[in-house]
C-alpha cells in the first residue's frame, strides 16, 4: 500500500467520527431549540430554517470562539502591530494552550495502548507528578532559573513513573489488571494529593485577612516557565508557554521510540501478538514495565501547562479529568503521535468553543461536553466497525487464494501496524 | 470513647453502604453477565441529578413518602437508558468495555449538566432541601444501649431496602434459570451459545439492571441523604463500588460486608475523628484504604479473587446474538 493511500486509509476513520458526532450534535441543537419547535405544527418551513439557522449559528460561534474572529484577524495584521495580532489571534493561542495537556496526556495513553496495556491511571498519575513538581518548586528555591525549571520536570516525570511503576509491577509480577489496579491508583493519588495539600505543603503564608482556599505556596518566579510572546514582544502575557514546542518534541520522542528503537518495534511486537513476540524472545514483561513507565512519565507532565505557565501553585481538588479525556485524544489521534497533536487541537477547539457559544446563541454551553463524548463514541465506534469489515474482508480474500491458517497469519501482520484499543496479552 | 459515636458513625456507614451496595449490585449484573462496567460512576451521576428532579416535581402530587420514591424510581430508570449506550457499544457494536466505561463516566459529567439547566435553570446544583421520604427507626435495633441504638435511629426506609434487595438478588443468580444462564454468558458465552443461549440479550439485560441500580443508588444519595443535586456529589463513590466488588469476589452476600467495610472507611473522618489512633490518622489516608485493600487483594498478596472468566471479552458469534 502506498504512503498516500495508508495515510488517507487512517484518517478516514477520525474524519468520518467528527462528521458523524457533528451531525449527531446538529440533531441535539434541533431538539433543545424549544423555540423552532414551537412553530413546526404552524409554521413548518420557518421551523426547519430557524433549526437549520440555529446548528450553523452554533457551530460557527464555535469556530470563531476557538480561533478568533477573521476580519478583526486581518483587520491586525494590516496594521502589523504586533499587540494588535496578538489580540486578534488570543482565542487561537487559547486554544492551544488546552491542547497542550492533552497532547501529553494523549501520548501517555497511546504509548501504553501500544504495548497492549491500558493506562486508565494517567489521572493519578499527573496529580501526583504535579504534586512532586511542586515540592521541587517549594523545595529548591537556591537553585538559579532554569536548574530550577529542569528540576520541577524532572520531578513530575519521576511522581508520574512512581506512580505508573506500581500497576505495571503488579501486572508482571502477580497478573494483576493494570485497568482496575491503575483506577485504585488514582483514587489513592486523589487522597494523597489531597493529603499533602493539607499538611506538608500547604500555604503558610496567609496575611491580610485574604481567604484563601486551600492550595500550596505560590511557586518562585524561577521554577515558572516563560511564555512564548516576550519572544516576539508582545507585552501582555498570551499564557502561550514553551509547554508547548516542549508537548510536540515529546511527541516527536515517542514516535522516535515507537518507530526507530528496539524498545519501540517490541513494544509492538507485544501489542500485535504477544504469542509471537514470546517466541521471538522478547521479554513481555520487561517491555511492558518499561513502556508503562514511559507513559507514566509523559503523564507526569500533563500538569505542567496549568500550573507552571499560568497557574503558579498547586489548588486543592486538582483533578481535571484530563486524564481520562486523554484516553478519547489517544483514540481521536489514532495512536499515532502526530495524529494525537490533531485530536488534542480538536479537543481544544470544542472546549474553547464553549464560551461563544454560551455568549452569541441560545444553545446551553454543556451542549459542548454532549459533542465531545459523541465525538468519542463515533470514534470508538466507527474505528471498532471499520476494524471488523477489514478484518473479514482480509479472511476473505486470503481464504480465496491459501488456505485459512496463513490468511489468519497475514491478517494478525496487517494488525500489527495498526492504532486501537489494547488486545488481552495472554501469560 | 463514647460508644455513641460509633453508634454514629455505624448510622452514617449505613448510608455510604446503601449507596455502594446498590451500585455494586449493578456491577455484580453487568460483570457476571461478561461486561465490565467502569460507567457506574456515571450512571450514578444521571441517577443523581434525574433522581432529584422527579422528586422536586411529584412530590407536590403525590406527597411524602411517594414523591421521592417517585423520583428514585425515576433515577433508576434515568440510569437504565443511560446504561444502554454501554450495552450498545459492548454488545452490538463490541467497542472496548473499558473504553466504552470511561465514555460513559466522561458524558455523564455533560449529561448531567445538561439535563439540570433543563430541570433547574443552572448548571450545576438544584434548590437546597427537597422533600424527602421520613425517616425510620428500626424497631429492636434503635434501643441498642450505650448509644449503639443511634445507628439504626432515624435511617433512610432506603437502606432498608438495599438490605433487602440482596434477596431478589441472589435468588436471580443462583436458584432461577435466567441467572444461570446469565452467568454462563459471563464465563462461557461460546458454550453458554452451544447450548441455545443467546447471549447479547442477557448481556443487554445485564448492563440495563446494572445502570438502574447504579442510578438508584445515585438517586438515594441526591433525594435522601443530600436532600438537593450538586455536581461532583458521588466523589467516586461508583470506583469504590467496583473495589467492593473485586473484594466480594463477585457474590451479592459477601458484597455487603465489602460494602458496609468501605461504607464505615468513609464514615470514620466524619464521626471519629476524635477517637483514639484512628482519629490520628489523616482522613485522607483512611479515605484511600477502600483503593488500597483492592490492589492487595488483587495483586494476590492476601485472599484470592476470580472475576468472571469472559468479563472484558466482546462475544464474537457469527450471527451476533
Amino acid at each position: 500500500m502506498t504512503r498516500a493511500k495508508t495515510l488517507a486509509r487512517r484518517a478516514f476513520i477520525p474524519l468520518l467520527a467528527v462528521f458523524t458526532a457533528l451531525l449527531f450534535g446538529a440533531v441535539v441543537i434541533i431538539l433543545t431549540d424549544f423555540v423552532s419547535l414551537a412553530l413546526l405544527p404552524t409554521d413548518p418551513v420557518g421551523a426547519i430554517s430557524g433549526a437549520v439557522g440555529g446548528v450553523l449559528a452554533g457551530y460557527g460561534a464555535m469556530l470563531t470562539g476557538a480561533f478568533g474572529d477573521p476580519a478583526r484577524i486581518l483587520a491586525a495584521l494590516e496594521s502589523g502591530n504586533i499587540n494588535d495580532i496578538a489580540t486578534a489571534i488570543r482565542p487561537l493561542t487559547e486554544t492551544l494552550v488546552v491542547a497542550t495537556p492533552l497532547i501529553l496526556a494523549g501520548l501517555a495513553v497511546a504509548v501504553s495502548f501500544r504495548a497492549g496495556m491500558f493506562n486508565i491511571g494517567v489521572e493519578g498519575q499527573f496529580i501526583v507528578g504535579m504534586a512532586s513538581a511542586s515540592f521541587a518548586a517549594l523545595t529548591f528555591t537556591f537553585l538559579p532559573a532554569p536548574l530550577l525549571v529542569l528540576s520541577v520536570l524532572v520531578f513530575g516525570v519521576l511522581g508520574g513513573m512512581a506512580w505508573a511503576a506500581v500497576p505495571a509491577i503488579l501486572k508482571v509480577k502477580t497478573g494483576a489488571h493494570e485497568v482496575v489496579t491503575t483506577i485504585m491508583m488514582n483514587g489513592i493519588a486523589a487522597s494523597l494529593v489531597a493529603w499533602v495539600i493539607r499538611g506538608p505543603l500547604r500555604y503558610e503564608d496567609i496575611g491580610g485577612g485574604f481567604n484563601v482556599n486551600l492550595r500550596t505556596d505560590p511557586f518562585p518566579d524561577a521554577a515558572m516557565i516563560p511564555d512564548l510572546g516576550h519572544l516576539f514582544g508582545i507585552r501582555s502575557s498570551a499564557r502561550l508557554s514553551w509547554v508547548l514546542p516542549m508537548a510536540i518534541v515529546a511527541a516527536a520522542v515517542v514516535w522516535f521510540i515507537m518507530r526507530r528503537m528496539r524498545l519501540g518495534y517490541e513494544a509492538r511486537a507485544v501489542g500485535a501478538s504477544p504469542g509471537s513476540a514470546r517466541a521471538a524472545g522478547i521479554s513481555i514483561g520487561a517491555v511492558q514495565v518499561k513502556l508503562f513507565l514511559l507513559s507514566g512519565a509523559l503523564a507526569g507532565l500533563v500538569g505542567i501547562q496549568q500550573l507552571f505557565a499560568d497557574q503558579g501553585f498547586l489548588p486543592a481538588g486538582y483533578e481535571a479529568g484530563i486524564g481520562f479525556t486523554g484516553i478519547a485524544v489517544a483514540f481521536l489521534g489514532q495512536n499515532s503521535p502526530v495524529g494525537i497533536v490533531f485530536a488534542a487541537l480538536l479537543w481544544g477547539v470544542l472546549a474553547r468553543g464553549e464560551t461563544s457559544l454560551q455568549l452569541e446563541t441560545d444553545v446551553p454551553r454543556e451542549f459542548i461536553i454532549i459533542l465531545q463524548g459523541l465525538l468519542i463514541m463515533s470514534v470508538v465506534v466507527t474505528y471498532q466497525v471499520a476494524k471488523r469489515r477489514l478484518f473479514s474482508r482480509q479472511l476473505r480474500r486470503a481464504a480465496d487464494v491459501e488456505d485459512l491458517r496463513d490468511a489468519e497469519a497475514s491478517v494478525d501482520i496487517e494488525r500489527a501496524g495498526e492504532p486501537g484499543p489494547p488486545r488481552e496479552v495472554d501469560r | 470513647m463514647p460508644l455513641g459515636d460509633i453508634g454514629a458513625a455505624i448510622g452514617i456507614a449505613l448510608t455510604y453502604f446503601t449507596i455502594i451496595y446498590l451500585t455494586g449490585l449493578g456491577g455484580l449484573y453487568s460483570e457476571r453477565s461478561g461486561i465490565v462496567n467502569i460507567g457506574l460512576e456515571g450512571m450514578m451521576i444521571v441517577g443523581t441529578v434525574t433522581g432529584s428532579w422527579g422528586t422536586a416535581e411529584l412530590t407536590p402530587e403525590l406527597g411524602l413518602p411517594w414523591g421521592p420514591l417517585a423520583g428514585i424510581l425515576i433515577g433508576a430508570a434515568a440510569g437504565a437508558i443511560f446504561a444502554s449506550i454501554h450495552a450498545l457499544a459492548t454488545v452490538t457494536f463490541k467497542v472496548d468495555q473499558i473504553v466504552s466505561g470511561v465514555v460513559i463516566n466522561l458524558v455523564a459529567v455533560g449529561v448531567a449538566r445538561f439535563l439540570s439547566t433543563i430541570a433547574f435553570g443552572q448548571a450545576t446544583q438544584s434548590d437546597s432541601g427537597q422533600p424527602h421520604m421520613d425517616s425510620i427507626d428500626i424497631p429492636l435495633l434503635s434501643s441498642l444501649p450505650w448509644g449503639l441504638g443511634r445507628a439504626f435511629d432515624g435511617i433512610s426506609p432506603m437502606v432498608v431496602v438495599a438490605f433487602l434487595m440482596v434477596i431478589p438478588v441472589w435468588y436471580s443468580l443462583y436458584r432461577t434459570r435466567w441467572g444461570l444462564r446469565l452467568r454462563s454468558c459471563g464465563e462461557n458465552p461460546e458454550a453458554a451459545r452451544s447450548l441455545g443461549v443467546r447471549v447479547s440479550p442477557y448481556r443487554y439485560e445485564a448492563v440495563l439492571l446494572s445502570g438502574a441500580l447504579a442510578g438508584m443508588a445515585g438517586a438515594f444519595l441526591a433525594v435522601e441523604v443530600n436532600l438537593s443535586w450538586n455536581e461532583g456529589q458521588t466523589q467516586g463513590l461508583g470506583f469504590i463500588a467496583l473495589a467492593a466488588l473485586i473484594l466480594s469476589n463477585w457474590n451479592p452476600i459477601r458484597l455487603m460486608g465489602a460494602a458496609f467495610i468501605f461504607g464505615f472507611a468513609q464514615a470514620i473522618p466524619l464521626r471519629l475523628a476524635d477517637a483514639p489512633i484512628i482519629g490520628a490518622i489523616p482522613p485522607e489516608f483512611i479515605r484511600m484504604t477502600p483503593y488500597v485493600v483492592t490492589i492487595i487483594v488483587l495483586a494476590g498478596f492476601v485472599g484470592k479473587v476470580r472475576p468472571p472468566a469472559a468479563a472484558g471479552r466482546a462475544y464474537e458469534g457469527s450471527t451476533g446474538v
